[in-house]
């Protein structure tokens, strides 16, 4: 029988997931991953409930349950990473991280280890097989509007072939109905919202415990004036628009910063360059299975932003160079652009 | 559904409820008003303290009501201060409260009960407070409170002997024995005593200190000066009506309740630990609650057990529930050293008023199943 370990979080999602893995006939085993978190004061850390609902769901399935502590590595990989990001003036993206760095590595790799065959996971994606090949190709979920592969991007081709998706054929609605008709506890649980380890308190408050706050000045573009004061342009974001703070009139964007001076950039210009962007060169591309070959691909600069007609070619250098169809909005350094051939994701990169 | 968790939270009893009722709506005036209605309102809120005065034979005058037993504790602490005795099995509550002060943990013996000889070697000339649960809410140990109230006795003859008029006083968080056990100050011997409402059929967040006339209490929350200035705010008044009538209950049926789950928990001792050679049952046997069961399966994941009887619609606990929320193993089951394979294999079962003898027979068969299914996953 084929050993399955499967992630459980505690949502909807995983919780079903591990229910229809049974059914399909796999020895299946639920594993919670705990992840590095931060306890402040007055906030409650969900993590312990999460844990204990994915375990009632593992004993009502009849499965066996384990705990893999991923805290250091989530720590290392993911969090640090993010923090040193920001400290360059860049956007990262943590999920994306957390799938390369934990979910589709370390955790296959101690699952493997632990005796399973193949792990799964609660994601809105696909994986083909093909014959004859060990590797998987990453496909778009059925629910187009719930498609997960913009975080997946940057797993192996090797990782997906011991990996399945089974929620990749359906609609998250057909998910709810299809978790309560089997009365999992977890059926009518709201979905997580943001970067988990970051929780309810915000992007902003998170980075400020990690970094100096240091008053700067916010700067128009086009006139050289300066409209406000900001406390670190670390805070800030390409296309940005609230909390600039600068009041009255138009409402301005943020189409640039300089980390050295601490100064952010705006503009009341929608049409400025710097928002608009129909050219992009990546850098740190990954590719899931083979290098594409130059030519006419679709691309996604966030997730369930919709796909770009683009034209892909290669620099001397070896970063990429991206002519998207029609331009996009609000694109940031340090922002993943995911490729696709039609239905299958590619590979992808990050704004240089 | 079948409730074996009544250390944790009991179901509020009709007639408490009924005592209540009038005093959300037609009597929901300020007993600090002056006009007549208002008045009769605080002469009922003086009644119910005098009513819960009688059930511990004291003063009404000399309760303080607060909003549960962790204020009731912390309140006693604030007050008294010094260095403080207690003990490794207590309730979260006092270990937390403690850490504000010098203080000394005396080891409770392998079942979990706290010598009274232990607390007098513990005891230092600037020790101001001594604090034990009466019954421990885990295991359900009844702890021997009169020779504790001996032993702090004679170090306050000794020190007015010698001239030092240093107090020292023996508080008691008695909530969780309330229902089964004489609860009488005097004769427990104590000085200040803490109760819970929601441990004995009455209302959540209504709990009470009561104090001997001598102990001298500080102000606690400030304002408009109720419960003697120590603990201003608008009296709970339907939660003191409430806390009154389930006191009363308690009082009258405690004899024949005692017993009542005594057999009951006796039988489904017997019927689990006959199935299973292997259980382990802790605390002392005989000085238990009546309705206490701690049994432990060695080798098998309680928690497990939990969610499966729970899907099955039987409640127990795998523990004090505060200790289960974080994660981290019992302090209780590790301070009387039980192993960790047995401890991660532990139910509290706690009987009660919802307890009968079919529900009790049912919920022994379910449990049986539960853990059988446990043995045969792991493979023993």
């Amino acid at each position: 029988m084929t050993k399955v370990y499967v992630g459980m979080s505690g949502g909807v999602d995983s919780s079903l997931t591990a229910a229809l893995l049974v059914e399909q006939g796999y020895d299946v085993t639920g594993v919670y991953m705990k992840n590095w978190t931060q306890d402040l004061p007055g906030m409650k850390c969900p993590w312990a409930d999460d844990l204990a609902d994915a375990k009632r769901v593992a004993v009502q399935l009849g499965i066996d349950f384990k705990v893999f502590d991923f805290e250091n590595e989530y720590k290392h990989k993911v969090v640090d990473y993010m923090i040193e990001e920001y400290k360059l003036g860049r956007t990262p993206n943590p999920d994306i991280m957390c799938n390369q760095e934990v979910k589709f590595k370390i955790f296959l790799e101690t699952a493997l280890e632990d005796g399973a065959d193949l792990i799964a996971t609660g994601h809105y994606a696909r994986v083909r097989h093909e014959e004859g090949r060990s590797n998987g190709q990453l496909v778009q979920a059925v629910d187009t509007n719930k498609d997960q592969t913009y975080f997946l991007y940057r797993v192996t081709g090797e990782a997906l072939g011991k990996v399945l998706f089974p929620l990749g054929e359906f609609k998250k609605p057909e998910v709810r109905e299809m978790a309560k008709a089997r009365g999992l506890f977890t059926a009518a649980k709201k979905d997580s919202q943001g970067i988990c380890f970051v929780g309810q308190i915000g992007i902003r408050e998170f980075l400020s415990q990690y970094v100096e706050q240091k008053a700067g000045s916010i700067i128009d573009k086009q006139t050289g004036k300066v409209l406000g004061q900001h406390d670190g342009a670390i805070f800030y974001t390409i296309g940005q628009r609230h909390g600039l703070d600068v009041g009255g009139g138009l409402p301005y964007y943020v189409v640039g910063k300089d980390m050295d001076k601490n100064e952010v950039y705006a503009t009341t210009n929608l049409n400025d360059d710097a928002l608009w962007r129909p050219q992009l060169n990546l850098t740190s591309a990954h590719w899931i299975n083979e290098t594409p070959e130059a030519g006419e691909y679709q691309v996604r600069v966030r997730h369930r932003a919709a796909l770009i007609p683009t034209q892909l070619s290669f620099n001397d250098d070896g970063s990429i160079e991206l002519t998207l169809d029609n331009a996009e909005r609000a694109v940031a350094p340090g922002q993943s652009v995911v490729i696709y051939n039609n239905e299958i994701c590619i590979g992808g990169g990050i704004i240089a | 559904m079948i409730y074996l968790d009544h250390a944790a939270a009991t179901p509020l009893d009709p007639k408490v409820l009924a005592a209540m009722m009038p005093y959300f709506s037609d009597d929901f005036f300020n007993p600090s008003a002056p006009y007549a209605p208002a008045i009769m309102v605080r002469r009922s809120y003086d009644a119910a303290k005098d009513t819960i005065g009688r059930a511990i034979g004291a003063r009404g005058d000399d309760i303080i009501i607060t909003a549960g037993a962790t204020e009731s504790i912390n309140l006693a602490f604030s007050s008294i201060g010094g260095h403080v005795v207690t003990a490794n099995i207590e309730h979260h509550a006092v270990l937390a409260a403690v850490k504000n002060f010098e203080h000394t943990i005396v080891e409770a013996d392998s079942r979990a009960v706290v010598s009274a000889e232990s607390i007098r070697q513990a005891i230092r000339p600037d020790t101001r407070l001594v604090s034990i649960a009466l019954a421990n809410n885990e295991v359900g140990t009844i702890q021997p409170l009169r020779d504790i109230a001996e032993v702090i006795k004679k170090e306050r003859n000794a020190r007015l002997a010698r001239g030092d008029h240093t107090p020292i006083y023996l508080h008691s968080d008695a909530s969780q024995g309330v229902g089964q056990l004489d609860v009488n100050v005097a004769r427990l011997g104590v000085d200040l005593l803490t109760l819970n409402a929601a441990k004995v059929y009455g209302p959540k967040q209504v709990g009470l200190l009561w104090s001997a006339p001598f102990v001298e209490l500080k102000p606690y929350i400030v304002g408009g000066g109720q419960e003697r200035g120590i603990r201003s705010g608008t009296e709970n008044v339907a939660g003191t009506i409430g806390f009154a009538k389930a006191m009363e209950l308690a009082s009258e049926h405690r004899g024949f309740e005692s017993k009542r789950l005594m057999k009951l928990r006796d039988t489904m001792q017997k019927t689990l630990t006959d199935a299973f050679a292997k259980a382990v049952l802790s605390g002392h046997q005989r000085h238990r609650l009546a309705g206490h069961l701690h049994i432990s399966f060695p080798g098998i994941d309680a928690e497990r057990v939990l969610f499966g009887l729970e899907n099955r619609g039987v409640l127990v606990a795998t523990g004090s529930a505060c200790a289960a929320n974080k994660g981290t193993r019992s302090h209780v089951l590790n301070a009387i050293g039980l192993a960790s394979e047995v401890a991660d294999g532990s139910l509290r079962i706690t009987l009660g008023h919802l307890s009968t003898d079919e529900n009790c027979q049912q919920a022994a068969a379910i449990i049986i199943e539960e853990v059988t299914k446990e043995y045969a996953r792991v493979g023993r």
